[in-house]
């Protein structure tokens, strides 16, 4: 009898010091994919001076749903989301092409919902991307997709294989744009796609728009003008009780909205993937160079 | 309840009959009068310990009708009969992981008095059987001897101070030197508090020591009822058996 | 940098990622137990249903964790959050243990001690409370114990469906390839099952008193 009492009273003590709100730290939360390491760092690294509280990097959580629980149960205080993804996967929503529009949804219904606060684009759009050689592009003047129909039935085009089975992916896109390939697409790992466009065995891939190699390879990026695919902008997400107690937590998020551009995120992803840099440093001195 | 009649337990006409086949008690008729100490003496399986179930319904009757204070036990709550009956029993009795104070304590407790009233009774109960309270109370049972135990059991069950009064063969397992002692300090004890008491032994001398009436339990019957002169005196055949072993074990101590 | 010095450099977040742990441990054991012992209970009192109680516990323990996590996932309003899930999931394996030996501690209480209790004039609940569970307390303890180091172990998996703890170190490391990683994550965990096997194993002994 004493023993249960003791048994239950030390769980009951545990609980209560495991439930302590702990606005003692910042908490910021990456999925496990080096586009994220980057933007997580970057924002632990602007964070520290600011909000003079240490950051706590819980970096590499596997997912989109895993990030989502992690700030609803407050282990993490934000974390970098594409809206695209919080509007299909999280707030599983029918996806819908304008940006604003997709923007509005999510901070509304996350505030709705979750209690959750969604700030202002950091500059970029991860969604997907048609490149190919950058003379190839120059050559045809193509700078748009809506002009690659003409085009299409001379080229070959590579592509991941969730692309082609995706709902929103080759089928879709091929109907919008009236795309007519020289054969169906060519099927390849994510990570080759770039080589395989480079050594001439496909004409055209789709890749992620803030891919490292399309920087580094001087490739072009044909616009999305009938707004196929759909937004994917760089959002932060933060627990309003961060943002209250931590006092400069806003300025952050201030300092960063629209200052990061597409072509910023691929050159850092190229440092990181191509160049094996270390993230701290690429972050570092991208920070000097922007003045942040 | 009726009034205060002379007996306070009968059975009548009681069988009991365990899976249908075998009959641990056939057509039993007793009748227990109010504050005697009433001896069940009888070999192993004759039924006494039956018997004695029958009284605080551990055991029901088949047949036949156990009346308690006139009130057939089948009509009683059982709780309140068997908490206004103290039950002794052999070795098994004490809770192995309550000290002594806990283990006396327990029905009071479940009775609802009031905490000091408890440790009072507790004390004085203790005192009774002989256990002063400060050394031993806080005691478990395997820290005590087999006689300390017996007397804890008995203290246990005199608590809530019952006018009744069961005991199974209660010194059964102790050495004949501690059962003498035992024996010897109940007979006193049985002197200062009235209560009805039936007990079960198969030891004669037991028997005649403790008891004002012997009743003689064999293959389920009673045999007899006796009071300890007529148990001595010159009677029944079958008294004669259990008395011979009693002048061969007495006779053989005079040597 | 060795092991050592990356935990001396880590340790506010492996005490962060290790009370997270605890407290997923801590709320299904609480569960279990909650419902477990009376569960036991019953089944001793009702001897019919204990085969498909047991049997149902039987099947839910075969199911692999992982899956059992992604089962839940879809039902609504456990799967909303990890730790509910998580929580249900862990509390959903610690039960077997729990209900099994509850339910042979208790059937196993000598039925001598048990007709004395009631020949005193307890009724069920005192005997219950009084008689069955003290004398059966060693065993169920045991059950606990199983419990206990079961829940520590499948709660580093929760990590992998968002529920936080030591597991999070575990396939961080995994991602990053880094040992020391995984390690921060697999240690503490380790040692965490191992003390809570020992210190209740410790107060089995202690209630277990000689007869």
């Amino acid at each position: 009898m004493m023993n249960r009492r003791r048994f239950l009273g030390s769980v009951g003590l545990l609980l209560t010091a495991a439930c302590s709100r702990r606005e003692s730290r910042v908490s910021v939360g990456t999925k496990n994919f080096t586009e994220q390491l980057v933007l997580g760092e970057l924002l632990a690294q602007i964070t520290e001076p600011r909000v003079h509280l240490p950051v706590e990097r819980r970096f590499y959580l596997a997912g989109s749903y895993i990030c989502h629980q992690a700030i609803l149960a407050g282990r993490i205080d934000t974390y970098i989301e594409y809206t695209g993804t919080a509007l299909a996967a999280i707030l599983k929503e029918p996806v819908r092409s304008d940006p604003s529009e997709v923007f509005e949804i999510v901070r509304r219904e996350y505030e709705r919902r979750f209690q959750l606060v969604v700030l202002p684009s950091l500059g970029f759009n991860n969604s997907f991307a048609l490149a190919m050689r950058g003379e190839d592009a120059h050559e045809k003047g193509l700078t748009k997709l809506s002009q690659l129909a003409a085009h299409a039935p001379t080229m070959r085009i590579g592509v991941g294989y969730e692309f082609l089975e995706r709902e929103d992916g080759f089928q879709g896109l091929a109907r919008i744009y009236g795309l007519q390939f020289a054969a169906s697409p060519t099927v390849m790992d994510l990570g080759l796609i770039y080589r395989a466009l480079q050594a001439k065995q496909v004409d055209i891939v789709v890749g992620s728009n803030t891919d490292g190699l399309i920087a580094a390879l001087g490739l072009v990026v044909l616009e999305d003008d009938r707004h196929y695919f759909p937004p994917y902008d760089a959002v932060p997400i933060v627990r309003p009780e961060a943002l209250r107690e931590a006092a400069g937590m806003q300025a952050v998020f201030d300092a960063l909205a629209g200052r990061i551009s597409t072509n910023d995120v691929r050159r850092m992803n190229y440092a990181v993937d191509g160049e094996k840099r270390d993230v701290v440093d690429v972050v570092r001195s991208f920070r000097e160079s922007k003045g942040l | 309840m009726n009034g205060q009649s002379d007996i306070a337990i009968e059975f009548a006409h009681v069988d009991y009959v365990v899976d249908d086949k075998r009959s641990l008690l056939a057509d039993l008729n007793l009748s227990i009068h109010r504050g005697e100490v009433l001896i069940l003496l009888g070999r192993s399986g004759s039924g006494k310990t039956t018997t004695l179930k029958l009284i605080n319904r551990l055991l029901d009757p088949t047949r036949g009708e156990v009346r308690v204070e006139n009130v057939s036990t089948q009509q009683w709550d059982a709780i309140r009969l068997r908490r206004s009956i103290g039950y002794a029993v052999q070795e098994v009795g004490l809770f192995p992981h309550y000290t002594v104070e806990e283990n006396v304590a327990l029905i009071p407790k479940a009775e609802r008095w009031g905490k000091q009233r408890v440790a009072d009774r507790v004390e004085e109960t203790l005192a009774l059987v002989g256990m002063p309270h400060g050394e031993f109370a806080k005691r478990y049972p395997h820290q005590l001897s087999g006689g300390q135990r017996q007397r804890v059991g008995l203290a246990r069950a005199l608590a809530a101070d019952p006018p009744i009064l069961l005991m199974d063969e209660p010194f059964g397992a102790l050495d004949p030197l501690t059962r003498a002692e035992l024996q010897r300090e109940f007979s006193l004890l049985r002197k200062r508090l009235v209560k009805t008491v039936v007990f079960v032994t198969h030891d004669v001398s037991e028997a005649l020591l403790l008891g004002d009436r012997i009743a003689l339990m064999e293959d389920g019957k009673c045999a007899g009822v006796f009071s300890r002169e007529e148990f001595l005196g010159p009677s029944d055949q079958r008294v004669r058996a259990y008395l011979d072993i009693y002048r061969l074990n007495s006779r053989s101590l005079e040597h | 940098m060795n092991f050592l010095e990356f935990v001396s450099k880590h340790r506010a977040e492996i005490l962060t990622l290790s009370l997270e742990h605890l407290t997923l441990v801590a709320w299904s054991m609480g569960i279990a137990m909650l419902i477990g012992i009376p569960l036991g209970v019953y089944l001793t009192r009702h001897p019919k249903v204990r085969g498909i109680v047991l049997g149902t516990n039987n099947v839910v323990q075969t199911i692999p964790s992982l899956a059992l996590f992604g089962l839940l996932l879809p039902v609504a309003w456990l799967g909303a959050r990890a730790d509910r899930l998580t929580v249900t999931a862990l509390a959903l394996y610690a039960l077997l243990p729990i209900v099994r030996n509850t339910y042979t501690g208790v059937s196993g209480v000598d039925p001598a001690v048990l007709e004395v209790a009631k020949g005193m004039g307890l009724t069920q609940r005192e005997m219950l409370w009084h008689v069955e569970l003290p004398l059966a307390a060693p065993v169920i303890l045991g059950g606990v114990r199983v419990a206990a180091v079961i829940t520590i172990g499948v709660a580093t998996i929760a990590a992998a469906i968002g529920a936080g703890g030591l597991g999070e170190f575990i396939f961080r490391g995994l991602a990053m390839v880094d040992n020391n990683v995984i390690l921060a994550g697999a240690i503490p965990a380790a040692l965490m099952a191992l003390i809570a096997d020992g210190a209740i194993g410790i107060v089995q002994r202690m209630i277990q008193r000689p007869r």
